[in-house]
């Protein structure tokens, strides 16, 4: 797993009972993360999407592997709708 | 932008050109609208009416006046179709206003601006008073805002479509507006501590359910009048709002259309 996550630092967002509620200022669209998601959200600021399952991996107690299949599958889902973006080449 | 405590607002560093200003309040936010056209004149003394003020220190509108300029350059602008609202710290003018409806939305818009930094906020809500407290329900257009302030008795109603939202002298507050419903003109300008937030949702039975704090975030958001686009003023707004539903009783209100509501709100 390459890359390191960026938040889009365009979006207006809040933390609301653990999870993220956030806003596109540009057209007023509303993103509601779930708990895994949100999490991501949180602590992926920076950081390597191998350090992020690392993470996941611990908090959760899955396996490397699942962590890393579904951190995968929610940066993707995140990238999608422009709220992260995976930079690569740039640390680590 | 410093629109902070109205009392810091500015006077414009020039009077401009113009009759004597037509002055009101909304949410204790003075404004001193300066009106030439008779034909905008007369049905905003109509519709503010209730809402006229006297006060030297009010926030300068300055309408279809290309001439005066209240400062170098507009901190927020918006357009609406076509008229344009430019809004800087010393005072704001509306240009291209060509009937009393873009008048009402510009001032509207404007209002939002202002209260932002003060806690403040316009809400898709009817607002009406019992035993002393605001009740707001709020939602989209249909919800049955109207239906619930006709159900209310006379003098007991805020407003039947915009409900104003502050936070002043220690607790959240809910003001009078004069934007009401078929641009009547109605209002009263006083303020009530809130009581309850009810999202409005028409069912066959009166029941009250409580929201989560993200629940009604979630149900508030969409029913904001909002219009700035930036990060800074929207992170505003999100803090403002929690601040909100963390002291206020946020509930969705399954209502009939009839008054029987009353009786379970007040269970």
């Amino acid at each position: 797993m390459k890359g390191h996550i960026v938040r889009n630092p365009k979006l207006a967002w809040r933390e609301v009972d653990g999870e993220m509620v956030i806003i596109s200022p540009e057209d007023s669209q509303v993103h509601e993360l779930n708990e895994t998601a949100s999490l991501i959200w949180k602590h992926a600021e920076g950081k390597s999407l191998e350090e992020l399952a690392e993470r996941i991996s611990a908090e959760y107690e899955v396996s490397l592997e699942a962590a890393r299949a579904d951190i995968g599958e929610l940066v993707a889902a995140l990238e999608q709708k422009q709220l992260v973006f995976v930079a690569t080449g740039v640390k680590g | 932008m410093n629109l902070g405590a109205t009392v810091e607002l500015d006077c414009p560093a020039t009077q401009p050109n113009s009759c004597a200003p037509l002055q009101i309040s909304i949410g204790n936010v003075p404004l001193s609208l300066y009106i030439r056209e008779e034909a905008l004149l007369a049905p905003a003394l109509r519709r503010y009416r209730e809402f006229e003020q006297s006060s030297e220190n009010g926030f300068p509108i300055i309408l279809n006046q290309q001439e005066a300029r209240t400062q170098e350059s507009g901190e927020f602008s918006y357009l609406l179709d076509d008229a344009k609202l430019i809004l800087g710290s010393r005072g704001a003018e509306f240009h291209d206003v060509r009937h009393e409806y873009a008048l009402d939305s510009l001032l509207r818009i404007l209002l939002t601006m202002v209260l932002l930094p003060q806690r403040g906020f316009l809400l898709h809500g009817a607002t009406v008073v019992r035993d002393g407290r605001a009740y707001i329900f709020f939602g989209r257009s249909g919800a049955g805002k109207s239906t619930v302030a006709s159900l209310s008795p006379e003098g007991s109603v805020l407003t039947d479509e915009i409900s104003l939202v502050r936070y002043s002298n220690g607790c959240w507050q809910a003001h009078g507006t004069p934007f009401w419903g078929e641009f009547r003109s109605a209002g009263i300008n006083r303020l009530f501590p809130i009581a309850g937030l009810y999202l409005l949702k028409q069912a066959k039975e009166d029941r009250v359910e409580s929201l989560s704090v993200k629940q009604a975030l979630r149900a508030l958001l969409p029913c904001v009048l909002f219009f700035a686009s930036e990060k800074r003023a929207h992170e505003t707004l999100l803090r403002t709002l929690m601040g909100l539903i963390e002291e206020i009783p946020c509930h969705r209100l399954h209502f009939r259309r009839n008054a029987e509501f009353w009786k379970v709100i007040a269970a």
